[in-house]
């Protein structure tokens, strides 16, 4: 390898280099280290309620199917045949009844991935195939955490909770917030960013400050009529990191959602379900979080309270593709589900008037680094640094302002242990040894 | 000399000489950038619609399009067309600062009666171009279907319904910051 890993990610002093977002050396490393070895978001249940439903998702660059079963649980294989490497199914989603059949020769799979038959079974193959070993390759771990559908294809991995460690407690502010869950809207929206994955993560990881300069205009632009102005806005929050790579960030005070998602679920998420919310949650989670984002490492992301949700699929060191959802609570009366679904598409959609200039962003910082000169010299992520702490008597764990870059350090630092450790003992040894530190 | 009205052509030569003008004019508000000008052509209950759009086999094709009550690229309404213009306005929205150069350009314009006489369907297939910044290019490509109202303000037109179908369906562009 041409470069030096060692040289990449220095967390401790917060610098980070360039080549971590541009070097096809580094990529193809990362998706065999990182997204080979991760828990990666397939599906909600919502998206697919009904056996035979399926979801054709991307872990990674490989294509994966998603299939409800019959007897209701999930199944997740490598969308490919496995006799020339076909692509199986080319629908985004739908409904299959019978089998998956390869287009190429004809080889058909069951709802679980198994190889059920193949044409001239008899005559060609003269009946000496092994079926049973010629399934569809199985995603090693697949496990469904509140609804929510994550897989991974290292079965030396942690479990999925194991992997969330202590990133569960700020998960459910999302996944365990209703009695009845969350349930997707339907369909999505998919579009491609000619940018690094890694921006997008990093910032729904940790970042909230660049809200006020990028989406200067957005708040301008939706603010509510009888709004008292900008300098209403909270500047009051919390950010969290995890040893794990995970992060959030969030205000625990003020009115933001009632500009995103709008006044009608800001109502509904601060107001009606409060109770419920408080008696599943406690206090803290249920108050605390007033527009907030969240990532799971590396490319799970969502913002609480405006409940967009999204994956960032790599296709490339300089290309990515958004994969977003808008989840609403399955109860929410159907007013609040529309005012949910409108307030999303109007602002965090590729017409979104916020995400918008994130793209912007992240698009031209991919073409800066083109430049060699601009490759060269490493990326300040110090904000914040010295500044953590372990003691915040409501919010536990690796704390900070809301305004740091912590989480992104942690970010950053696990993609480093990934992409050097040989093994998964190695990576959590060295998470371990950081969470020992507090 | 009037022409006879057919089932392919179902509106006088006038009329769709007319219309077609409005289409024009309201594409050349747009190319230069005027979006209150543009907002004005626009009547107050507008519902302005793009879905999205999916991979689905022929035999569930039923479902290529995201419903009414689904995912769209844009669900607007006056309210929230000119909250976007008024983003453009402050100054900050990055994404088109330095602005977008577009171009819309419509053929297969067809004019349907509805049962309201002020009112007709408008069918148009049209290629809108974005050049951005250094070296962007995007095109997109689709079909509209307006409902246009005879009005007896501005040029006489509005634009009461508008769906737009756009034939890609994961958005091979990095935002829908331009109007279509």
């Amino acid at each position: 390898m041409a470069v030096d890993l060692t040289t990449l990610v220095d967390s401790e002093t917060g610098t980070i280099s360039p080549l971590i977002y541009c070097d096809e050396e580094l990529y193809e490393l990362e998706l065999e280290r990182v997204f080979g070895r991760s828990w990666l978001f397939l599906a909600h249940d919502s998206m697919i309620p009904k056996a035979g439903d399926f979801f054709s998702t991307y872990m990674g660059e490989d294509p994966v199917l998603v299939v409800r079963q019959k007897d209701g649980s999930v199944a997740a294989f490598l969308n490919q045949c496995r006799h020339r490497g076909m692509r199986l199914c080319r629908a985004d989603s739908g409904n299959q009844r019978g089998a998956f059949t390869c287009t190429y020769h004809g080889w058909a799979y069951g709802l679980g991935g198994d190889l059920i038959s193949v044409t001239h079974e008899d005559d060609a193959w003269h009946g000496e195939l092994d079926k049973a070993a010629w399934g569809c390759v199985q995603v090693t771990q697949v496990e469904n955490y509140k609804g929510f559908i994550f897989g991974n294809w290292d079965p030396t991995a942690p479990s999925f909770t194991d992997y969330l460690g202590d990133f569960a407690w700020y998960f459910d502010v999302f996944a365990d917030r209703f009695d009845n869950g969350l349930e997707m809207v339907g369909g999505m929206h998919k579009w491609v960013l000619d940018c690094n994955w890694k921006f997008a993560a990093e910032q729904f990881t940790t970042d909230m400050q660049h809200a006020e300069i990028s989406h200067g205009s957005a708040f301008i632009a939706l603010m509510p009529d009888d709004f008292p102005g900008l300098a209403a806005m909270p500047t009051d929050g919390v950010q969290f990191s995890s040893e794990a790579g995970h992060g959030c960030g969030f205000f625990v005070d003020g009115p933001v959602l009632e500009f995103v998602p709008g006044p009608v679920p800001a109502r509904y998420w601060q107001e009606t379900t409060l109770e419920e919310a408080t008696r599943r949650i406690g206090q803290a989670r249920a108050e605390g979080f007033r527009a907030a984002h969240f990532n799971i490492f590396p490319t799970f992301s969502f913002l609480p309270g405006l409940q967009t949700m999204r994956v960032w699929q790599p296709k490339g060191p300089g290309k990515m593709e958004v994969w977003a959802w808008i989840a609403v609570p399955r109860d929410a009366p159907p007013e609040v589900k529309e005012a949910w679904r409108l307030g999303m598409i109007r602002t965090f959609s590729p017409g979104g008037q916020f995400e918008q200039d994130d793209g912007e962003n992240w698009l031209e910082i991919q073409k800066v680094l083109k430049g060699r000169m601009a490759r060269k010299f490493p990326l300040n992520a110090q904000m914040g640094l010295g500044h953590e702490r372990y003691d915040d008597p409501t919010f536990p764990g690796k704390t900070n302002t809301c305004y740091s870059e912590t989480a992104a350090r942690g970010m950053y630092q696990r993609w480093i242990d990934m992409m050097t450790c040989d093994s998964w003992s190695e990576i959590q040894a060295r998470q371990e040894k950081r969470e020992a530190l507090r | 000399m009037t022409m006879e009205l057919t089932s392919l052509a179902r509106v006088s030569v006038e009329l769709q000489h007319e219309i077609e003008q409005f289409l024009y004019h309201e594409a050349a508000l747009l190319a230069e950038r005027e979006y209150r000008d543009w907002l004005d052509l626009f009547a107050p209950d507008i519902h302005y619609w793009m879905p999205t759009r999916y991979n689905r086999l022929r035999r569930e094709l039923h479902r290529e399009f995201s419903e009414p009550d689904e995912t769209a690229f844009f669900d607007e309404d006056y309210d929230s067309l000119s909250r976007r213009i008024t983003r453009l306005e402050t100054g900050m929205a990055w994404a088109e600062d330095p602005p977008s150069r577009t171009r819309h350009l419509f053929t297969n314009v067809r004019v349907i009666p509805t049962e309201n006489v002020v009112e007709f369907e408008v069918h148009c297939n049209f290629l809108l171009y974005r050049s951005r910044l250094e070296h962007d290019v995007e095109f997109f490509v689709g079909a509209r279907t307006d409902v246009l109202r005879r009005t007896d303000r501005g040029v006489g037109w509005e634009i009461a319904r508008r769906k737009v179908v756009l034939d890609q369906s994961t958005l091979n562009a990095k935002n829908l910051s331009m109007f279509f």
